[in-house]
């Protein structure tokens, strides 16, 4: 286990890796509590438009990525309150559609290749310093704006009219939300891929709600859950050379599944 | 009379959706201290009007004013409790305790990062005892028989310190002990904290003696000013839509 951090890939990937682990678990509780988990996947499938867009332009495809995740987050955001529509009908709208934008750009650009193939399933060695830095500056700014407001995004997600009744400014919450959903998932891509993020949002707070806990412990728990198939998939990623996004995925599964036993009703 | 500023001032509200009326021509003012009871048949636009009180919907004309400012200034929704129809059927999978589900009734007073200073405390504290739900403070919200949910959500609404209660058919799924329980502890309230109630309900026959003004709602609003000749009020059998003496008859039973 030690051999593996003399290289320095691996210091930075599990660097990147422990913060997306803090980052998505916790933003996840509230998405999960909103009953809104499927915009995870949608999100993810928006920032991979902006990495294809990356890809053909050539800049980077992480900043390009977050900026699509954003616009496509506020759109479906926009769409949802002011519409009316439905919203799973909305988020498969967009899901369906990114992928295929995403496919279309990425063949004109011929880029269709291992360099994509690593933003589907995240890769621990694409991870630059530079990578590095941005998700710890931002992944920052963003869990600082989450736990500043999280009784709000509490009280929303329990009763939202009640909340908007008790002069919480709703919509502009919801904005923030997936706002900061839309930077979290566009920031781990690199690691955890654009198809298996969603993933790592929503199955470490529905283990953790098998233990029918409170709401702080019920995070605290997600967030170990989250750490711990970070550690544990990427140790495996490296000595299996598998993708880390999937191998992340299959352990926050298998704590899901023991969670779901051992609380079994 | 007072000549202070009514909490609720609506005059001539229309609701119309798809081109079918709603509510119409819906004028009210209910006064600080008051205790009344919104009744009227399902579908008559109770619960609507509560919404266009509280925002939740816009009416198509009309004005409403909350302590005597225009709705959309209106700053100070912490004077105002709301305890919606479906309080008592939550999430049961919710990963809430009692007490933080209390203590969501003092998000919009508490500063950013959500700390909870001594008064948020003790306004939760005081709530929980009111409602007789400090012992269940560890429980899970999902874990409650629904009288002691009721209670729950009522103890949140009252955390903010409200000047107003609105609560829409706040026994829905409780037991008739806890509903005679329930309706000792709202007279209290109005009473004792000088607490404005406003509440739809079905069973007019159990509260008539208690409440100070009834209101009927269908399309239109009616008031009866003395509940007590209410249930012989020949407009209001017919807009309640059911015969309101045997109604009265079958309370004395």
């Amino acid at each position: 286990m030690i051999e593996m951090f003399q290289y320095e890939f691996m210091q930075r990937a599990f660097l990147a890796g422990i913060i997306i682990a803090v980052l998505a678990s916790v933003s996840g509780s509230f998405i999960v509590l909103r009953q809104y988990s499927m915009m995870t996947e949608t999100l993810a499938h928006s920032a991979l438009v902006g990495v294809a867009v990356g890809l053909l332009v050539g800049s980077s495809p992480l900043w390009t990525a977050v900026v699509v995740a954003l616009i496509s987050a506020w759109t479906i955001e926009y769409l949802r309150s002011y519409y009316h529509l439905y919203s799973d009908a909305i988020l498969a709208i967009f899901l369906s559609g990114s992928l295929a934008l995403a496919v279309i750009i990425v063949s004109l650009a011929g880029a269709f290749n291992s360099s994509l193939f690593s933003y589907l399933f995240g890769s621990i060695l694409s991870v630059s310093t530079e990578d590095v830095m941005t998700m710890f500056i931002f992944g920052g700014i963003a869990l600082m704006v989450l736990l500043a407001f999280y009784k709000e995004f509490y009280f929303i997600a329990f009763d939202e009219e009640v909340a908007q009744t008790s002069g919480v400014k709703v919509k502009v919450f919801n904005f923030l939300l997936v706002t900061i959903v839309a930077v979290i998932i566009a920031l781990s891509i690199r690691v955890v891929g654009t198809l298996l993020i969603g993933a790592l949002m929503v199955i470490p707070t529905v283990a953790a709600l098998q233990y029918r806990q409170g709401f702080a412990r019920t995070i605290w728990l997600a967030l170990g859950f989250s750490l711990l198939s970070v550690v544990v998939g990427m140790t495996s990623s490296y000595y299996f050379s598998l993708p880390s996004g999937a191998t992340i995925v299959m352990a926050v599964l298998i704590i899901f599944i023991v969670s779901l036993v051992i609380n079994r009703r | 009379m007072t000549f202070d500023v009514p909490v609720f001032d609506v005059k001539n509200l229309m609701l119309t959706i798809n081109e079918q009326t709603i509510l119409e021509n819906i004028s009210l003012q209910i006064h600080k201290g008051e205790y009344t009871a919104l009744i009227g048949p399902n579908g008559g636009g109770k619960t609507t009007l509560i919404r266009l009180l509280l925002g939740l919907q816009k009416a198509n004309s009309g004005e409403i004013r909350l302590f005597g400012v225009l709705q959309k200034d209106f700053q100070n929704w912490d004077k105002i409790g709301y305890v919606p129809q479906r309080a008592a059927q939550v999430d049961l999978n919710f990963p809430a305790t009692v007490l933080e589900v209390v203590m969501m009734g003092r998000t919009a007073k508490r500063g950013f990062f959500g700390r909870e200073r001594e008064e948020d405390v003790l306004a939760v504290e005081e709530a929980m005892q009111k409602m007789d739900v400090t012992h269940l403070k560890a429980r899970l919200i999902g874990t409650l028989s629904g009288g002691q949910r009721q209670r729950v959500m009522i103890a949140r609404a009252l955390a903010s310190k409200p000047e107003v209660l609105i609560l829409d058919e706040p026994n829905t799924g409780v037991d008739i002990v806890s509903q005679q329980r329930f309706y000792a502890l709202l007279r209290e309230l109005n009473s004792k904290e000088k607490l404005t109630i406003l509440f739809i309900t079905h069973d007019i026959g159990v509260i008539a003696d208690d409440i100070g003004r009834l209101l009927t709602v269908n399309q239109s609003l009616l008031t009866c000013n003395d509940p007590k000749e209410a249930m012989s009020c020949a407009e209001m059998s017919k807009l309640y839509g059911i015969d309101a003496h045997l109604l009265h008859n079958h309370h004395h039973h």
